[in-house]
């Protein structure tokens, strides 16, 4: 047992700073002692039957770790499965089945110690083997999503039944955030009935209906004092707004995700309900230009777009302010290396005109293909966007395609679209996963050795104040010549019923990083 | 009358065959596949290759095609290719949803707009008249969820009388589960009751002037009496093929009903499965739809050949 | 009311009225908007003000300025639907019901078939295939509405040839074509006619659920189911948005059924028929 300092975010700032410098092999402990956040602000209370309605889902949903991609899934597996790492409410990995960790310089090499004395559900205790088995799940023979995210792993050894041993095959200070995917999650070696959940977590599962309901019962005595507090949960699937909204309001449910930014306020409102707002951590709106396909090769045409896009009128008018604005990069604005000296592109028609005619495009029209499928309110953003090039004589014609289908047959297909990317953990990963040269999810296209070389150059430097420096000229320039049109960052809003305790923001997802099942708690 | 019904059902077969056919190489058209759905942005070419050796997508169409069809003969409607479960256990509770909602508003709306629309005829012209149209045009002038979300606004949200999640479980009573059922069933019959009334008013006046009801008329029967005995079975047949196409549609259309009552029925089940590409489901869900249009058209036509006797003439009835 | 010797009942009077006032906004629509009907003039969801008489949209548009906007598109394409659906459902109906046994169950069945393929794989098809325009819109919505004025032309049709007079003709020597278009057809126009009414409003409906889907009218452009449809969670709120587009569609639907009724009250007596009997 160490001291229980390591929890305070301060104590991981300074753990970052240390690999920094520490030249011998750096110990890591984050401690046995599994303290969450909310404890010393109220205590919890047990008992009721938690219910939520929840978007994000349909009935074609499974348990399978290997295809999670909604938040539906993801809350159910929550419910009942354990990570190895989980987010705290600063975004910061702390331990979960991971108990501690160390890390040899260069941040190759890292050892991982297992949480003794958990059991799974089927009685079976948690061990190394059962860990590895998780975490090869998506690695190698693997259709897993997050296949690609773990391919630096070069080798993984178990050292003794609580201790493993990864390899990378090149360093990453940010590899402990890597693991707290939600992807990954501890089931019993040898499981694959995914249909029939097992794990660690403080629910069992009694009954799923795929697109209906999931309804799951306490497990008792879970490992995490102070959460798994409901005697019963019940997952809705309530796929429609206006349904979720009423059925928060006249007491059919506890909680309700994904609010609609534009009647949110008569929610809260409402004496009897609580709405939790999360700024600049929900989805990035973007429409994406392709700078491999003309006219978008042109530097000039990508900037007069940009400069012709009117931020805050579509921050007022579709989301009702529930948005920060955003600078045409993904990095979240209050990560501790956003770049803020980099100054906000404003709206400038007349730059916007400027940077169309340098391109000799004058009186060119542009296609913009928009649909629901990427978000609901894409249409309505595309509209005003429209409004707003026509001051600088850019005439955008929308194309508004079918939401069915749309990531396989018009993102990364069609050369000017819209595009959402979600809040992820780490500068590291923000920027490989949308702009490195090798990044599948590069919609852009945009190909930058420079940018390479820096990114690369960040991930093993361990110099906290360097890194930022790194990764501002990353964001200058994914800004200026990415083909991310990205002009706002909306907020997560949940609503929940009054006597719903202990819920909070979350960096990552709505719903409290989606475990509010295990965290909440009724007054 | 006999083979006639005999050779309708061996038609429906070759039908309900065609369908099937049709269904599978539409789906199979659309572009992507269950790979690409379920795996998303975060496909990658190989990780999609193994996918679609591990789902059977690699076979050719023919053969998964004929797979299905041969599991269909054993009353095997296969397995999804998204959840790895059986449909043939997911689909019942839907399917009986389905029917369970179809039944109980056709219950309400199809005596209700027979009613109606025989009044509207026998006072032809009067307030009354002008009046149920009026009501009846403006309910089917709203898109199904306008009218759904009304109803919610004022009998959930406003009066908190009527729940407006209508899903029922195992452990409702059948008092709860009626009461679940009541918007939704409200709003199937707003949208269907004004075809079937407005199509039982025309018919019936349609036929008003035929000499066989004046005959009846000058020999004194009352006005009443002449619309339900003379007049109602004669104008029968368009107005049973409309009773048909809205009991279809309640089967089959009300997607948008399911989704804003938060009811699981068999087409929130399909569009789920289209959008992800889970061809068997999609093929599981039209084999129901099209049992349903091919029976009711069936019942319809039969029963249009019952109630007008002149039908059952050689030649006539077929 | 007389007009030119005919009574005319106020009912349709009132109908005829509003069909002409709608006719005409859909004419000199575009030239009468208070504001650009695509701009976004205010907030977001405003109330009726004199500033905004039906208050602005979901984002910020004039509702006023789109719903006058927006009749051309709407009405235009609603009615051009509907007289191909119908000309066509009308023709192969009549033609399954005095074209024998073999003819009718090849049409009925291929109709069935049409109708059990779900809508949803039906319009996703043809986006694939064809793509988005105003045109394929069109031809879609009439192609699968007319199969289901063919299942009531052809219940009505096969009703009407099984009766004297159509033998009479028959024997007389009259030729297919006459039998269908002179005999049938006559007598088949109420319950068709009252069908057009309410398939007319209907395919209001339809053109915003498949624009939704993406087939069809493309924004910026006004149509008035789909403002209903982009405001429409507005309501659940009370806000009055949706209501606007919804109420145009449910005036200029009684309007043309009332002018139906009168039609209908003119025209129940069948023309063939009893001349013959």
């Amino acid at each position: 047992m160490t001291d229980a300092k390591t929890h305070t975010p301060g104590a991981h700032l300074s753990r970052r700073s240390f690999l920094g410098t520490a030249a011998v092999t750096a110990t890591v402990t984050a401690g046995g002692l599994w303290l969450p956040r909310a404890a010393h602000a109220d205590t919890p209370k047990k008992g009721g039957t938690l219910r939520l309605g929840m978007e994000g889902g349909a009935s074609t949903d499974s348990f399978n770790p290997m295809t999670l991609s909604d938040e539906v899934p993801i809350t159910l597996c929550y419910a009942v499965m354990n990570g190895l790492i989980e987010f705290d409410a600063e975004g910061l990995p702390q331990p979960e089945l991971f108990e501690s960790w160390e890390v040899e310089p260069g941040a190759a090499k890292w050892v991982f110690n297992i949480r003794q004395g958990i059991t799974f559900s089927n009685g079976k205790t948690l061990t190394a083997d059962d860990v590895i088995y998780s975490i090869n799940l998506h690695r190698g023979e693997s259709v897993s999503q997050l296949k690609g995210n773990l391919e630096p792993i070069t080798e993984i050894t178990k050292l003794s039944d609580s201790q493993i041993a990864i390899t990378l095959s090149e360093g990453n200070a940010d590899f402990v955030a890597l693991l707290g995917d939600y992807h990954l999650l501890v089931v019993p070696e040898g499981h694959s009935d995914w249909n029939n959940p097992i794990g660690t977590g403080a629910y069992l599962l009694e009954s799923f209906e795929p697109g209906v309901r999931a309804v799951f019962t306490l497990r008792g005595d879970y490992w995490k004092p102070g959460r798994g507090n409901f005697d019963r949960v019940e997952v809705r699937y309530i796929s429609d707004a206006v349904a979720r909204t009423s059925a928060l309001q006249s007491g059919q449910i506890d909680g309700a995700n994904r609010l609609d930014p534009r009647t949110v306020d008569f929610l809260a409102q409402a004496p009897n309900l609580n709405v939790v707002r999360s700024e600049g951590t929900g989805l990035r709106y973007v429409f994406c230009a392709r700078v491999s396909d003309d006219p978008y090769t042109n530097q000039n045409a990508v900037l007069a777009l940009k400069y012709g896009i009117d931020r805050q009128k579509i921050i007022d008018n579709v989301l009702n302010g529930y948005a920060t604005i955003g600078n045409d990069h993904t990095i979240n604005p209050n990560s501790p290396f956003f770049n803020a000296e980099l100054p906000q592109r404003p709206y400038d028609p007349d730059k916007a005109a400027w940077h169309l005619k340098e391109a000799g495009l004058s009186g060119s029209e542009f296609r913009l293909t928009v649909s629901e499928g990427a978000w609901v309110t894409m249409p309505d953003c595309a509209q005003i966007f429209q409004q707003s090039l026509d001051p600088a004589g850019i005439r955008l014609e929308l194309n508004k395609v079918p939401a069915d289908g749309y990531w396989s047959n018009v993102w990364r297909v069609d050369p000017f679209c819209g595009v959402i990317w979600g809040s992820r953990m780490t500068a590291d990963e923000n920027l490989t996963v949308c702009y490195s040269s090798t990044s599948p999810m590069n919609d852009s296209n945009w190909k930058n050795e420079t940018f390479d070389k820096l990114l690369a150059e960040a991930r093993v430097e361990l110099d906290q104040g360097k890194r930022k420096e790194i990764y501002a000229t990353c964001q200058q320039m994914a800004s200026d010549e990415a083909g991310h049109v990205l002009f706002a960052i909306n907020d997560t809003l949940d609503g929940y019923g009054k006597n719903v305790m202990g819920v909070n923001k979350h960096p990552r997802f709505g719903f409290d990083d989606l475990r509010v099942a295990e965290k909440a708690w009724f007054a | 009358m006999k083979r006639y019904v005999a050779t309708r059902l061996a038609l429906g077969l070759v039908t309900l065959f065609c369908v099937t056919v049709l269904v599978f190489v539409a789906t199979n058209m659309l572009p992507g596949d269950a790979a690409t759905e379920i795996l998303g942005r975060g496909a990658t070419p190989e990780t999609l290759a193994r996918f679609r050796e591990q789902l059977g997508l690699d076979d050719p169409l023919v053969l998964r095609y004929g797979n299905w069809i041969w599991g269909l003969l054993h009353g095997d409607l296969g397995q999804s290719l998204t959840t790895q479960a059986s449909i043939n256990e997911a689909i019942w509770p839907r399917l009986w949803n389905t029917l369970r909602l179809a039944g109980l508003t056709a219950l309400v709306s199809v005596p209700l707009a027979i009613g109606l629309g025989v009044l509207s005829a026998a006072r032809e012209g009067s307030f009354l008249d002008r009046a149920l149209a009026m009501g009846a045009l403006t309910a089917i002038s709203f898109p199904e969820f306008f009218t759904a979300y009304l109803l919610i606004l004022v009998f959930s949200v406003k009066l908190n009388l009527l729940p407006n999640l209508s899903t029922i479980f195992p452990e409702m009573s059948f008092l709860e589960a009626l009461r679940a059922m009541v918007l939704p069933v409200m709003a199937l019959s707003c949208l269907v009751t004004a075809h079937m009334m407005r199509m039982t008013r025309t018919s019936i006046l349609s036929v008003m002037s035929q000499p066989y009801i004046e005959m009846a008329f000058l020999k004194g029967v009352p006005r009443a009496a002449v619309i339900t005995r003379h007049a109602l079975p004669n104008a029968a047949a368009p107005i049973i093929a409309v009773v048909a196409m809205n009991l279809a549609y309640l089967v089959v259309g009300i997607v948008v009903i399911e989704v804003v009552f938060v009811y699981p029925g068999l087409g929130q089940y399909m569009v789920d499965a289209v959008g992800k590409r889970d061809i068997p489901v999609v093929q599981a869900c039209g084999v129901f739809f099209a049992l349903a249009f091919i029976g009711l058209n069936l019942i319809s036509d039969v029963l249009a050949v019952l109630v007008n006797p002149r039908l059952r003439r050689p030649g006539g009835g077929r | 009311m007389l007009l030119f010797g005919t009574r005319i009942p106020l009912s349709a009077l009132f109908g005829a009225t509003v069909m002409v006032l709608f006719i005409l906004l859909a004419i000199f629509g575009p030239w009468i908007t208070p504001y650009a009907p695509d701009a976004t003039v205010g907030k977001t969801w405003t109330g009726p003000s004199t500033e905004f008489w039906l208050g602005t949209d979901n984002i910020g548009r004039d509702i006023l300025s789109r719903i006058i906007a927006g009749a051309q598109t709407t009405i235009g394409i609603a009615l051009v639907t509907t007289v191909l659906s119908f000309t066509l459902g009308v023709s192969a109906g009549i033609f399954a019901s005095v074209g024998g046994p073999v003819l009718d169950n090849l049409l009925s069945r291929v109709v069935d078939m049409f109708l059990s393929v779900p809508v949803l794989i039906m319009a996703l098809i043809v986006l694939t295939a064809l793509g988005s325009s105003i045109p394929t819109l069109i031809l879609t919505i009439a192609l699968l509405d007319s199969t289901r004025v063919f299942l009531v032309a052809r219940a009505v049709a096969v009703d009407i040839a099984a009766r004297d007079f159509i033998d009479v003709a028959r024997l007389r020597g009259e030729k297919m074509p006459w039998i269908m278009f002179h005999e049938i057809l006559p007598n088949a126009m109420p319950p068709l006619i009252s069908e057009f009414g309410l398939r007319f409003c209907f395919n209001f409906l339809y053109v915003a659920s498949l624009s939704f889907l993406g087939l069809g009218v493309q924004p910026p452009q006004a149509d008035w189911g789909g403002m209903v449809r982009e405001n429409g969670q507005a309501i659940a709120f009370g806000i009055l948005a949706p209501i606007w587009p919804a109420l145009a569609i449910a005036l200029v639907t009684v309007a043309v059924n009332l002018v139906v009724d009168w039609l209908l009250s003119r025209n129940v007596k069948p023309s063939g028929a009893s001349a013959e009997l």
